[in-house]
């Protein structure tokens, strides 16, 4: 999947909106000064860890064993990573300026003031927020942020390049002039630099510098002066002072603190009301199509494990979809588990049994488990059709479709719309605007999509109809609990009727949707013809020997139809039945293992009084044939002891007659891939663990010098590995060589990659490789 | 829930539910965009179409009374894509022009730049298209005029011909109203056809098609072309013009197999025009025989192939197309759309009652069952061969008879394919017989005799059954019978079974053979019966004769 996974927080998006919740509310209070974020989290109240818990439901899985394991585990790369993610706009932008304006201080503290400058913008609640969830905390000098933050937003936060005190001295021709002499020293700045400068100004701050011509002389004329500095072979990089100079000391163009507006059109609730109702009608009558179609004629399994183009465009056809709704449908299917593949020799979709029990249930009761399949289902079934990874087309129903991310954007779209009043329609342009506001750091392009395709399906599933949030979709987007979600769907659906009208033309004519008893007689009585606000079934002499065949008499056909009809049953119908059941049963069809055939009748009589027999339990079907269900070769020994003189016939043409029933896959033997879930972590869960984290007893981490074999949790050591890293210090490791002893090392990390630190150890400047998982823990000086 | 009478389907249909108090008022609010398909007892089915809201559309009707008029009368909620797809068909119409250029002649212009450019891209469209003029302007040759309509509509983009039309050879016809006046529909059919330039009118059977037609020609003032089904109609049309206008005996041509008069009026058969011989339509050349200033067709909805190939020509002649239905069986409503014309003018519901047009009709299928020795015989017999087993039954004459005897005195009719069934019955009914065999002069003083009740009782074979001086029967007993064109049969039973000025209902047995192919033809002519409103009962012959007479004998 290329399409930016990493780049979309997925997982645990339904927690997000807590977060919000929690951002801004809290007024700032005077924060008590901390010497470290373990130091701070300890100050917090227990609300406000049960908060960071929740915002970062990470750090609670698996449960941390202290505050200290908390505050480490909290500043790995991949937790700050995701806490980043999962961050608006409004907060980037303060992270960015909180990390800008903290870089130069020895104390690696930002003034809040600077931020401020830097952003724009009152900082105080984006700030709040961020201390919220762990990213900063607020050190004698002010707010500071983790220090894993400036690893994962890059050496270039806000696409500003290296600082001036950075340069490599040798490069350093001459300090970059002060703000006040920039705007002389530019002015004066040939064409070419000029040039190079306002490219490089908003980001990224590196260009690539062609070895000779004008551009080249350019970007020297900038390096001499001190604006840019040579950053490799071939490229310069905008020094951040100037950078910001030219950008009016802000980082950003324009602060985007706030939320963008949404741009409402009224609409009247009433009507989304009962046009969600009508969409989520059709949508339960397409899947029950569906489930008929496939029920006839599942279609194959390619070998990529999706369905054929031309299976989904026959879909399309016969349940008159467009193709993307289609295939839209079809995976709406596939997450409700009412479709599967059934792993047969030949692999089909085919309905599950799940399909008879989704089937039997009430209205409300079907929609809100294809409702909540949607909610949580990882596939994002708009890219059907388009190009995927290695360039070909996705297939409906295959592996290409899962992106998971997807959720996500459902939970943020819906959110949106849900904290709107009722009967509110925003421009879809105005929602994605939000929606690409609230996740800066994913693919822009990617969530458009996303967004319009999620806006669009919600409109088919009948959770938004002209625009606006309908009930059914605000109870997905609280995350109503099925029960109830079914409860209002029932209140929201045209109600079903329970009558139909039959016709001389053999139609019977359904006025509103038909469920229960009367639904599941009439279809299995009668095709269905059309569908829509009406059902129009048609009455064959198929579709009654249908109901013949499941058991139905004559009589019990019409009574039910004249009780459910407000019409007279007309004449031709009720001649239609009848003279259906007259040739229905005409021919007999059975199963036997022997015959036994004489021509003698006489002694097919002796044959049957015979006592010796009994267990061949012999049945008299013609004056001149027996039939039993003994094995012929056992008949023909019971016989020859009973002192007959039988002889075997070979038989050929014993037809074995079943009923015919549905194909129905087993799913012991479905091959779908189990989707991993992941417990959401509740309030109260984290409540519990916020208590428990309080209690437990603190294991010394600083101070002491080690003593005994050096122990801790994995991301305790990474975490004071990176610590020691930045600050250029030395520590003490155990460090379990290839035989299995572990060893003590005072060693000065210089660097962490891919499970590697390498690190110098006493006097050398050699770096030396240490494996992260050798290392069985670490200890400061 | 507003409880309106209409429910609108997803594949665009939509129900009505006749008994509902509002269903008049729905009936007439969709009528104009949306077709009557099935008309049974309880709830009727209009199709909305393309076609339908184009025509709709010509007629004056914009997207918003569409609309409207579905959700006013909707039950529930209509699906949204439906509204959007109906507005945005509704838009397609009238993007495209085609107009006559003073400077330079035929021309398509469009409102829509892009619409040009795509149609322009259009393979089939491209070679009927000249020079581009300016960016919304294109030549037209005059004589692809037609076919561009055609193609046009193909791709679903209509255009609106504005382009007028040329006068022809002026002919003063006027309408001699003594002792009759044009009704009021009459008129406002004549100016719609006329204030639209070319296009359909439809009324419903005996709603006076031919005063209509007869009405354009007098507004038209010049030489016409009137093309009708076959010889019997254009009898009728002449009769009826001669009657109705101050066109004189001598103005009127008859060109049919037998006659090839031209003259200012010419009345031509769809028939003699289709001929062809060696690959060519030697008849065709009928018309450019004149300068026709109006072309009227008979029955739209029969057009055959041909015809619309030579109508595609005469694009700058109008045309006036008449028919009770704009349904065709072989699915060419979109070359009457664009070669003929839109639909101009469709009769309110009302008056179509007014006319009776709902046959009272009694339609009864009696079953007979084979014997024993039939059965076996049928069962063994040639896939070819079954159909005329089943139909000539020995069973099936007793039941005839049974029948006749039951209808004592009404005008009855036996209707059969198989002569020498037919001989055997007229034997035994002492009836006399027509067969395709019979000459016209016996054939004629059959039907007078039984058109002035002095014969009650006639066995005629399919062949004497196609001829259309088929004099009217309130009985008729069909004992076989292929069928066809559903459409045909129906509109032949319509003109058998007309209702009866005394109120009495007609009545319509077919003899249907048990558990054979015969039956399996019954239900379709069953099904279709239904829909368009007949009564329809299923009779075994056992229960015949116990059932009561029509009139409550036994």
């Amino acid at each position: 999947m290329p399409r930016g996974q990493a780049a979309y927080p997925c997982a645990e998006a339904c927690d997000d909106d807590r977060m919000q919740r929690t951002r801004g509310k809290a007024k700032r209070t005077t924060h008590p000064a901390a010497r470290s974020l373990a130091d701070d989290l300890r100050q917090r109240t227990d609300a406000q860890l049960a908060a960071l818990l929740l915002a970062r439901p990470d750090l609670a899985r698996p449960a941390p064993a202290d505050l200290v394991a908390l505050a480490a585990r909290a500043t790995t790369r991949t937790s700050v990573q995701r806490a980043l993610e999962r961050l608006d706009r409004g907060q980037l932008q303060a992270v960015e300026a909180l990390l800008v304006a903290s870089e130069p201080q020895p104390s690696g503290a930002a003034a809040v003031a600077d931020v401020e400058a830097l952003l724009g913008a009152d900082p105080a609640a984006a700030l709040d927020g961020l201390w919220e969830v762990g990213l900063l905390w607020w050190s004698p000098a002010g707010p500071h942020p983790v220090r894993a933050v400036a690893d994962v937003l890059g050496p270039h936060p806000g696409g500003l390049g290296i600082r001036a005190a950075e340069v490599a001295p040798e490069y350093a021709a001459s300090s970059p002039p002060s703000p006040a002499d920039l705007p002389g020293v530019v002015a004066d700045a040939p064409p070419a630099a000029r040039a190079i400068l306002d490219s490089l100004t908003w980001g990224p701050p590196i260009g690539t510098v062609p070895p000779s011509g004008p551009a080249h002389d350019g970007a020297a004329w900038l390096v001499q002066r001190g604006l840019c500095a040579p950053s490799g072979i071939g490229h310069v990089c905008l020094v951040r002072e100037v950078a910001l100079a030219l950008r009016g000391g802000r980082i950003h163009r324009k602060p985007l603190v706030a939320a963008p507006e949404l741009d409402n059109a009224a609409v009247d609730p009433a009507v989304v009301e009962r046009v969600a109702g009508a969409s989520a009608r059709d949508l339960l009558d397409h899947l029950d199509q569906l489930g008929d179609l496939w029920t006839a004629n599942p279609p194959r399994v390619l070998r990529s494990g999706a369905l054929g183009v031309r299976d989904l465009a026959a879909l399309a056809r016969d349940v008159d979809l467009e193709p993307p709704h289609a295939a839209w449908l079809a995976e709406l299917a596939l997450a409700a588990s009412l479709i599967v593949d059934d792993g047969e020799l030949i692999p089909a979709f085919t309905p599950t049994p799940e399909f008879d029990v989704w089937r039997s249930r009430s209205a409300g009761a079907r929609w809100a488990s294809v409702a909540q399949a949607w909610w949580e289902s990882p596939r994002a079934a708009y890219l059907v059709g388009t190009q995927g990874a290695g360039g070909a087309t996705v297939g409906a129903l295959g592996q290409q479709v899962r992106w998971p991310a997807v959720r996500g954007v459902r939970a943020d779209v819906l959110r949106e719309l849900a904290a709107l009043p009722a009967g509110s329609a925003p421009t879809p342009e105005s929602v994605t605007e939000r929606v690409t506001w609230r996740r800066p750091l994913a693919d822009r392009r990617t969530l458009t999509e996303a967004t319009v395709a999620v806006l669009r399906e919600a409109d088919w599933l009948g959770a938004t109809a002209l625009g606006a949030l309908s009930g059914l979709g605000r109870g997905l987007a609280v995350g109503a609990s099925s029960a109830h979600l079914a409860e209002s769907a029932d209140g929201t659906l045209p109600p079903s009727v329970d009558h139909v009208l039959l016709q001389a033309d053999l139609t019977a004519i359904a006025p509103g949707p038909l469920d229960g008893a009367l639904g599941r007689f009439m279809r299995l009585v009668s095709d269905v013809e059309s569908r829509g606000g009406a059902t129009v079934l048609r009455l064959s002499a198929e579709s009654v020997r249908r109901a013949l065949d499941s058991g139905w008499t004559a009589d019990e056909v019409l009574d039910t139809l004249r009780v459910s009809s407000r019409t007279p049953v007309p004449q031709p119908l009720d001649y239609l039945v009848r003279d259906v059941a007259r040739l229905h049963g005409q021919t007999r069809v059975g199963g036997a293992t022997a015959y036994i055939r004489s021509d003698d009748e006489a002694v097919l009589a002796t044959l049957l009084t015979d006592r010796a027999l009994s267990r061949a339990l012999l049945r008299r079907i013609a004056p001149t044939v027996l039939v039993s269900q003994s094995d012929p070769a056992v008949l023909v020994e019971l016989l020859r002891a009973g002192g007959y003189s039988p002889a075997r016939e070979t038989f050929d043409g014993v037809v074995v007659v079943d009923r015919p029933t549905p194909r129905r896959a087993r799913p012991t033997q479905a091959r779908g891939i189990p989707e991993p879930t992941l417990p959401t972590l509740t309030a109260a869960a984290a409540r519990s663990l916020v208590a428990a984290l309080r209690a437990a007893p603190e294991r010394p981490v600083a101070g002491a010098p080690p003593r005994g074999p050096l122990s801790g949790t994995p991301q305790q050591t990474s975490s004071l590995l990176r610590q020691a890293v930045s600050d250029s210090l030395s520590l003490w490791i155990g460090y379990a060589d290839s035989n299995g002893r572990t060893a003590r090392h005072l060693v000065r990390p210089v660097r962490i990659e891919g499970g590697r630190v390498y690190a110098v150890s006493g006097e050398s400047d050699a770096e030396q490789l240490y494996l992260l998982h050798r290392i069985t823990g670490a200890a400061p000086v | 829930m507003t409880g309106g009478p209409l429910i609108v389907q997803s594949d665009k249909t939509l129900l009505l539910e006749v008994d509902h108090a509002g269903a008049e008022a729905a009936r007439r609010d969709i009528a104009p965009f949306a077709e009557l398909e099935r008309a049974p007892e309880h709830i009727h089915t209009y199709r909305v179409t393309p076609l339908g809201l184009w025509n709709a559309r010509a007629a004056g009707h914009d997207a918003e009374q569409v609309i409207d008029a579905l959700l006013r009368h909707s039950r529930y909620a209509v699906p949204q894509a439906l509204l959007v797809d109906v507005a945005e068909t509704m838009a397609r119409y009238g993007r495209l022009t085609i107009e006559k250029d003073p400077a330079h002649g035929l021309v398509l212009r469009t409102t829509d730049r892009p619409v040009l450019e795509e149609v322009l891209r259009h393979r089939r469209i491209e070679p009927l298209l000249g020079e581009r003029i300016d960016p919304d302007t294109i030549l037209v040759h005059p004589s692809e005029r037609g076919h561009l309509k055609q193609q046009l509509l193909k791709i679903g983009w209509p255009a609106e011909d504005l382009a007028g039309y040329v006068d022809g050879e002026a002919h003063p016809i006027t309408l001699r109203e003594e002792g009759w006046t044009m009704r009021p529909y009459q008129r406002q059919a004549v100016e719609g056809f006329w204030h639209g330039g070319s296009g359909v009118v439809v009324l419903p059977c005996g709603a006076g098609k031919t005063i209509v037609g007869a009405g354009a020609m007098a507004a038209a003032g010049a030489t016409t072309l009137i093309l009708v089904t076959n010889t019997v109609a254009a009898r009728q049309w002449k009769d009826e013009l001669l009657r109705r206008t101050s066109l004189s005996e001598k103005e009127i041509g008859e060109y049919s197999g037998t006659r090839k008069e031209i003259r200012p009026v010419t009345i031509a058969t769809y028939q003699v025009l289709s001929v062809r011989r060696r690959g060519v339509y030697p008849h065709l050349e009928l018309l450019d025989a004149r300068d026709w200033g109006l072309v009227v067709y008979d029955e739209v909805h029969l057009l055959p192939a041909p015809i619309f190939r030579m109508t595609a020509d005469l694009q700058a002649r109008r045309r006036l197309g008449l028919t009770a239905t704009l349904v065709r069986e072989d699915g060419r409503e979109g070359d009457v759309f664009s070669l003929i014309g839109p639909k101009r003018f469709d009769a309110p519901w009302k008056d179509i009652e007014a006319q009776g047009w709902i046959a009272p009709a009694d339609c009864v299928e009696v079953r007979v069952t084979l014997g024993q020795g039939e059965r076996m015989a049928y069962a063994v017999a040639e896939a070819d061969d079954r159909y005329r087993l089943a139909s000539c039954t020995p069973g099936k004459e007793r039941v005839v008879q049974d029948l006749v005897a039951r209808h004592t005195g009404e005008p009855t009719l036996v209707i059969g394919q198989y002569l020498d069934q037919l001989a055997t019955l007229a034997e035994r009914l002492e009836a006399p017989l027509i067969t395709g065999e019979t000459s016209v002069a016996e054939r004629q003083r059959l039907f007078d005799a039984f058109r002035s009740g002095e014969v009650g009782l006639l066995v005629v074979s399919k062949v004497a059954n196609f001829s259309i001086d088929l004099p009217e029967a309130s009985v008729a007993i069909q004992v076989s019978g292929t069928f066809g064109s559903r459409q045909e049969e129906a509109q032949r039973l319509g003109r058998v079974l007309r209702p009866k000025g005394d109120g009495r209902t007609a009545h319509f047995y077919t003899i249907v053979s048990r558990d054979t192919v015969d039956a399996d033809y019954a239900a379709h002519r069953q099904r279709f019966l239904a829909e368009q409103g007949y009564a329809y009962r299923i009779v075994d012959a056992d229960d015949l004769s116990q059932e009561s007479g029509p009139d409550g004998r036994r």
